[in-house]
């Protein structure tokens, strides 16, 4: 069965709002969830997710949000926070991994703390048996690759592209896929310009796939009332799940 | 200078960061993965030509040719006489392009065309960058995109003009603070997307490694020039030379060749905005380390870490973070940081137009603030020299709100 990790962006429209729509997607049989932390400069991300970022925080988000909602959210499903990492250095990573623990979040994504800057992290993360996900970009040589890929927890990153969050643009990462598995058991799960269409393609030789855009564009629609937003991102969730492993 | 050529070769710094570019615990590379294969591609382009006197010959022709250089080391004798002391202006804002931004765009595009990237992009706050990246598109026929944010688009309306006259595409950055941090932002984003066939000009001695290192040594030759002229003019070296700081490429540039002469005081004005319990883009006084923009350094931020905006008068020191090298600097002491408000830049912008003559940017007119901020016995009978980073023409439409003559 390969698996579904759906990306939302905690906080927006507001925190309750994530906890309802967390507990529907664990029911719709999302494996994953990656609560996205609001940041005020989300390089790594598209328009969509930028947007989404800036509004939870203008709509008043404080990290404090996401560790009380957490406690709700990390027993239902296997949750991950991802965010940025300058919260995470100026709150102390210390801090984050204690408040995981008291959550049962289960461990961090931080797009900008690429392999060697995460290396003073990795001891204190592996003490606390949380995972620090890896990510394998296409343009990594194999060298690269060989590196990240053999000290790999949880599952491996792979970015389908070369580019930010949302795009709709695509590359042959078979061979990239191949690469990987030479090195590493661990499952190896594509995101970046996943949607309910393109995501049985993007699924192809990989263990799973991680949505974000798809999702968090639902999210944004004012013309939508809070039931339907997550009504219809269950839908798609499924529909996702179904994709994947037709 | 003394080396086997009579031309500007860097030269490796004490201060030199380790293998993956951290200064202390500030610098680094903080990027998604996507553009760690670049950077690595970058770094080991960079290294091999780093010391290479072919390069830096070439770099040296159009320095001499296109920009001017060296830039004049100018004696500013009513402002020496006024204050007592002997005050020199190391005159960067007689560059092509008013600026000492063109010194790094060249040398950026040299390096750009050797590695066979069809296109530049930049961001760029005041437009300075901006400008001189699109001007060094047009030499060297490369394309050229610039991203802006909205506000400073708005305030810095000729050098937007001017960007487009010389054929680059300027992208109006309308997300967050709507200045240069948004523009840096986009800027990235484009170059995640993009970076096989487009070289990342950077504007400033930041961003992940090796571009502090690489900005620091080419904007070096400041430094390396006014060390030269300042001894043939005073016959000494300066006990002080002082420079304002937005990311900090001109003053590291100034900076990094009196690091190590224990008699001079290097002094570094950001910028102090409203004042410092207001709105200021004083990241070394008043913020702390952090990570923005693929490094670690002092940063603008709130409890959350989230980055707060900068305010300055002059577009391109507000900005929330400093280069990586400046943070190391201040914890270590090496190098004196201080601020300078709005008010006192404006007032100093003035100053220098009247007195001598020479309308200073805004950006630069921090620098010469300081003259006044300092306490008078700390300048009497002393050697200064201030790095005159760019001229005020791209201010006039600014200035002219806010001053009215008779």
């Amino acid at each position: 069965m390969k698996k579904l990790v759906a990306y939302i962006t905690t906080g927006y429209p507001e925190k309750y709002f994530t906890v309802d729509l967390a507990l529907a997607l664990a029911e719709a049989g999302v494996d994953t969830l990656e609560m996205g932390i609001p940041f005020s400069d989300p390089v790594a991300d598209g328009p969509i997710i930028e947007q989404a970022n800036l509004r939870a925080l203008q709509a008043g988000f404080a990290l404090e949000d996401l560790f009380e909602i957490s406690r709700e959210i990390g027993p239902m499903i296997d949750t991950l926070w991802m965010g940025y990492f300058n919260p995470f250095y100026h709150k102390r990573m210390e801090t984050f991994i204690a408040r995981a623990r008291a959550a049962d979040v289960h461990g961090f994504i931080i797009p900008d703390l690429p392999y060697e800057e995460a290396q003073p992290y990795k001891p204190m993360m592996e003490e606390a048996g949380l995972s620090l996900i890896d990510f394998i970009a296409p343009t990594d040589t194999p060298e690269r690759i060989a590196m990240i890929a053999k000290d790999a927890r949880k599952f491996l990153y792979l970015v389908a592209y070369a580019g930010i969050t949302g795009s709709g643009k695509s590359e042959d990462l078979a061979p990239v896929v191949e690469r990987i598995r030479t090195h590493t058991d661990t499952p190896v799960y594509v995101g970046f310009g996943v949607n309910e269409h393109t995501a049985r393609d993007k699924a192809q030789g990989v263990d799973g796939v991680i949505v974000g855009s798809a999702f968090v564009k639902v999210l944004m629609d004012d013309l939508l009332t809070p039931t339907h937003k997550i009504a219809r991102v269950v839908e798609m969730a499924r529909e996702i799940k179904e994709r994947i492993n037709e | 200078m003394n080396t086997s050529t009579d031309y500007y070769i860097p030269k490796p710094s004490p201060h030199d960061p380790d293998e993956l570019g951290h200064f202390g615990i500030y610098g680094g590379r903080y990027v998604p993965e996507t553009l760690m294969p670049v950077l690595e591609q970058l770094k080991a382009d960079y290294e091999a030509v780093r010391f290479d006197p072919e390069f830096w010959g070439q770099v040296h022709y159009y320095y001499q040719h296109y920009v001017g250089r060296p830039s004049p080391l100018y004696y500013a004798e009513n402002l020496s006489r006024e204050l007592g002391s002997a005050i020199y202006l190391k005159r960067e804002d007689l560059n092509h392009t008013g600026a000492h931004k063109i010194n790094h765009t060249v040398a950026q595009a040299i390096l750009a065309k050797r590695l066979g990237k069809k296109k530049i992009i930049a961001e760029t706050g005041a437009g300075q960058h901006g400008v001189a990246t699109a001007t060094v598109a047009a030499l060297f026929g490369l394309e050229c995109e610039i991203f802006m944010g909205a506000k400073d688009v708005a305030r810095q309306e000729l050098n937007v003009f001017r960007m487009k006259l010389l054929g680059a595409r300027v992208h109006t950055v309308e997300s967050g603070s709507r200045t240069l941090k948004d523009a840096m932002n986009d800027a990235i984003r484009h170059w995640v997307t993009h970076a096989r066939d487009t070289f990342y000009v950077i504007g400033t001695v930041a961003g992940p490694h090796p571009y502090p290192m690489m900005i620091r040594d080419i904007q070096s030759i400041i430094g390396w020039e006014a060390r030269t002229q300042i001894q043939e003019a005073a016959g000494t070296l300066p006990d002080k030379v002082i420079a304002c700081i937005g990311g900090g490429s001109n003053a590291i540039g100034i900076f990094n060749h009196f690091l190590e002469d224990e008699g001079v005081e290097c002094i570094g004005i950001e910028a102090g905005g409203l004042g410092l319990d207001s709105k200021h883009g004083a990241s070394l006084a008043k913020g702390s380390p952090g990570v923005l923009h693929g490094q670690m350094s002092y940063l603008l931020q709130d409890d959350d870490g989230q980055i707060l905006e900068a305010h300055s008068i002059s577009a391109g020191l507000d900005y929330p973070g400093i280069g990586p090298e400046h943070a190391y600097l201040k914890d270590e002491r090496i190098v004196t940081y201080d601020h300078i408000t709005d008010t006192e830049a404006l007032d100093a912008f003035v100053w220098l137009s009247q007195q001598e003559g020479i309308i200073p940017a805004f950006e630069s007119a921090h620098a010469v603030a300081y003259l006044k901020k300092m306490p008078r016995e700390a300048l009497l009978g002393k050697t200064i020299l201030i790095n005159l980073s760019g001229r005020g023409d791209k201010d006039m439409i600014q200035a002219k709100e806010m001053l009215h003559f008779e």
